[in-house]
């Protein structure tokens, strides 16, 4: 199964990230799940595709009740996101998922009714978690075209979705980015040939510069931290996307 | 409790159900124009051909009366494909829930078994009557079905009967009765492959 590891920790205010799952079959590609718990509450980002609902399921309860979870953040509105939505409101019914409003007719196919869904605008918004207050960024077109990543101010951590996302080898599976210049070399090609739009790439990188961040989380791959943080978004900015090649 | 694949089979099943209700929809239309030709040909043959006028009518309106009946029926299936999809939806939901109770640490296993393994269980026999209830009242329709096309193959036989003494047009009467005969026949075998796709299900 998964283990959730602390990322995180100021008093009652967490993060855990739920990773690698060492039974997870190799034909679902890997994903990092994130748990950002303040007091009694919890919002739950990306929660994962419906196949990894238990692996998840088990590494988050032994940190946190499930019933607990009251927010789940869809970064979009893929299947490997969210297609366990069900799953989780079997345990709480009465938990919202927050998408961008492009997705809150679409996602419903994975679970939930029209009181489940909290649409995102396309300017982003606050969502409030116990004691915290986060901010949904825009990231649309990088990939999907309602698209968003989850800042936390006090923690400093932003929540990437699949921008730093690397497809990484087998054996290399480290929580954090090592060397980054080993590292890069698994997110090129993902990144040139997902992210669709040079403009929006752009828009993105001055958005998130002006973020005070620690840690930039993806949901596949490792998290850069400290200086990496800065040299991977600078090495974003500068990286031709939107191209069918290798 | 049925499984997946269980569910996956009732989906199979309605699916070939269907078929064979378009397949009896297709022949009563083709017996209602057969009709209205003979009813014509009757009015041609004046008055030797009054009984077979009369037969024409009834097998006229015998062809109306199926083709209402086909359209219940088939009614009554698309809602066993919302029924079944339910449940197959709800077995999905459970094969999930059971590898997480596998792989959860005492707690959460507590937690799966605590909140969800009864509401699941009542769900699973909730779609599963609703799936019997509806294969009762299949099973019903199919055999009022086959009652009405009873009839229609005596009245079938009974114009055959009639062209015998149609005159000068006999011949002609004697072909259009024969062809409501085999096309009445063909409906029931399409009415006995129904039964056995019922039978099926029961036997499931």
């Amino acid at each position: 199964m998964k283990t959730a590891q602390v990322i995180y920790e100021d008093g009652s205010h967490k993060w855990h990230a739920i990773v690698r799952d060492p039974n997870r079959q190799d034909y679902l590609i890997d994903t990092n799940e994130y748990l950002i718990v303040a007091g009694d509450d919890a919002i739950l980002l990306d929660p994962g595709g419906s196949e990894i609902f238990p692996a998840v399921f088990s590494a988050l309860s032994t940190c946190f009740d499930p019933r607990k979870v009251s927010k789940l953040f869809a970064s979009h509105q893929d299947p490997d996101i969210i297609s366990s939505l069900s799953m989780w409101l079997e345990f709480n019914p009465e938990a919202k998922c927050y998408v961008s409003w492009l997705w809150t007719s679409f996602v419903p196919h994975f679970g939930g009714d029209k009181d489940t869904f909290v649409p995102i605008p396309d300017g982003g918004m606050d969502i409030i978690v116990g004691s915290q207050r986060l901010q949904a960024i825009p990231a649309h077109y990088l990939h999907s075209s309602g698209n968003f990543h989850l800042y936390d101010p006090k923690a400093k951590i932003l929540f990437s979705g699949d921008i730093g996302t690397a497809l990484l080898p087998p054996g290399e599976n480290s929580l954090f980015v090592e060397n980054f210049d080993s590292h890069i070399r698994h997110v090129e090609t993902f990144h040139r040939r997902w992210m669709g739009s040079e403009r929006a790439k752009r828009d993105w990188c001055t958005r998130v510069s002006q973020l005070d961040i620690d840690m930039l989380c993806p949901q596949h791959g490792s998290i850069y931290k400290g200086a990496d943080v800065k040299r991977f978004i600078d090495w974003f900015a500068h990286l031709e996307v939107g191209v069918l090649k290798s | 409790m049925k499984s997946a694949r269980g569910a996956g089979g009732e989906l199979r099943r309605i699916v070939r159900i269907n078929e064979e209700i378009k397949s009896v929809v297709a022949t009563a239309f083709k017996i209602n124009l057969m009709a209205m030709n003979a009813i014509f040909l009757a009015k041609r043959a004046g008055q030797t051909a009054l009984g077979f006028g009369v037969l024409s009518n009834e097998l006229r309106r015998f062809a109306t009366d199926l083709q209402q009946q086909m359209v219940v029926l088939r009614e009554m299936t698309y809602g066993s494909v919302a029924t079944v999809t339910g449940l197959l939806k709800q077995t999905q939901i459970n094969r999930v829930i059971d590898r997480a109770r596998k792989e959860a640490s005492a707690e959460g296993r507590k937690l799966i078994d605590e909140i969800l393994l009864k509401r699941h269980a009542e769900a699973m026999l909730r779609h599963e009557e609703q799936i019997a209830a509806l294969n009762r009242r299949l099973t019903q329709m199919i055999a009022d079905t086959a009652q009405l096309v009873e009839l229609g193959s005596v009245l079938a036989r009974s114009a055959k009967i009639e062209a015998a003494y149609g005159g000068g047009f006999s011949s002609s009467l004697m072909q259009v009765s024969s062809d409501f005969e085999r096309t009445i026949g063909e409906i029931q075998r399409s009415l006995e492959n129904l039964t056995k796709h019922q039978v099926q299900e029961s036997a499931a």
